[in-house]
């Protein structure tokens, strides 16, 4: 197989070393895809630092002994930060007392305007409902950009099932953001 | 392409052609200049999900985090290699004697020195602060 091109081979080599700047640029460049990817997953920003920070933790244990050629750093990153994801939704299925972490949908209040930041935190809302799976699929093509192989590769099934949870997450966000599209009433 | 998998590929992917997958992108767009009309309502659907989606808002980074971050690559061994030391050899004179207390506030000092010096220099004295609050400063700095 040949060696698979990064990116991020050049800056995790200088991590490695100990680069002051390289490590500055790690941060720079990985810190807010983490954040972000677990802030979609967990749905809470406390919870989503954790993670995120506990995940560049990891890089930078892996950065001395990282072998190129054999994947992706940041694709290893995300393995990273979507196990550490998983086990905090395990937490919160197996403790089922603590607050539910899905936040509810404000909904359409009836003088609720289309401000950006209302749409963005019903879209928020509505992503937080969706089955795990269906979620993680819209976060890592849509948010993260990650390529269908590499995001079916991460969630450890085909391209074709990948598609499958695309299309129905995005089913559900139509249907539940349908007074948000343009010509529903109200908006 | 037939009609058929170019609506389920819209469906799944969206109407950005930069997220359909490689393989078939070429198709999916000769497709849809060959068959403007059933391809434009299926991407205008697609574009309204694009749209929300892209509602969303990617939260940002606190400082806070960003220095624990930065700290974190001393605890976890990195070792600095540059001319960290040089560097804060002389935010040491910058800061006189009230370095050990301007460390201990951290992100303070962080703040205030990034305000004066290069970013090379704050990564350094970021690093620097790190192995003062409990870390060996000689395993880290060398």
């Amino acid at each position: 197989m040949p060696p698979i091109a990064d990116p991020d081979e050049d800056l995790v080599r200088r991590v490695g070393d100990g680069d002051a700047a390289a490590i500055q640029a790690m941060v720079a460049r990985k810190l807010p895809r983490m954040l972000a990817l677990a802030q979609r997953m967990l749905g809470d920003p406390v919870e989503a630092e954790d993670v995120a920070q506990e995940a560049m933790l990891r890089a930078w244990r892996q950065a001395p002994r990282w072998a190129p050629g054999r994947a992706r750093f940041d694709t290893w990153l995300h393995r990273v930060a979507l196990n550490l994801c998983y086990d905090r939704l395990r937490r919160r299925r197996e403790v089922p007392t603590e607050t539910p972490p899905d936040r509810p949908d404000p909904g359409p209040g009836p003088d609720r305007g289309l401000l950006a930041a209302d749409v963005g935190s019903r879209v928020d809302a509505a992503l937080a409902r969706l089955p795990v799976r269906q979620r993680e699929a819209i976060v890592l093509c849509h948010y993260q950009e990650l390529s269908n192989i590499e995001a079916a590769a991460l969630l450890e099934i085909s391209v074709e099932a990948l598609e499958s949870l695309l299309s129905r997450g995005r089913r559900a966000l139509r249907a539940a953001l349908a007074d948000l599209r343009p010509g529903a009433e109200g908006a | 392409m037939t009609a058929e998998r170019f609506l389920a590929l819209v469906e799944a992917w969206g109407a950005d052609p930069r997220r359909w997958p490689t393989d078939e992108r070429s198709a999916a767009e000769a497709f849809a200049a060959a068959h403007p009309g059933q391809a434009r309502a299926a991407l205008a659907e697609a574009e309204s999900i694009d749209a929300l989606l892209q509602a969303s808002r990617s939260p940002a980074p606190s400082l806070a985090l960003r220095d624990r971050v930065l700290a974190s690559a001393a605890t976890a061994g990195l070792q600095a290699r540059r001319t960290g030391r040089r560097w804060m050899d002389r935010l040491g004179l910058a800061l006189g004697a009230g370095w050990a207390a301007a460390a201990c506030a951290g992100v303070a000092a962080g703040v205030m020195l990034g305000t004066h010096l290069t970013a090379d220099a704050e990564a350094d004295a970021i690093l620097y602060q790190s192995s003062l609050l409990g870390l060996d400063d000689t395993e880290v700095l060398g």
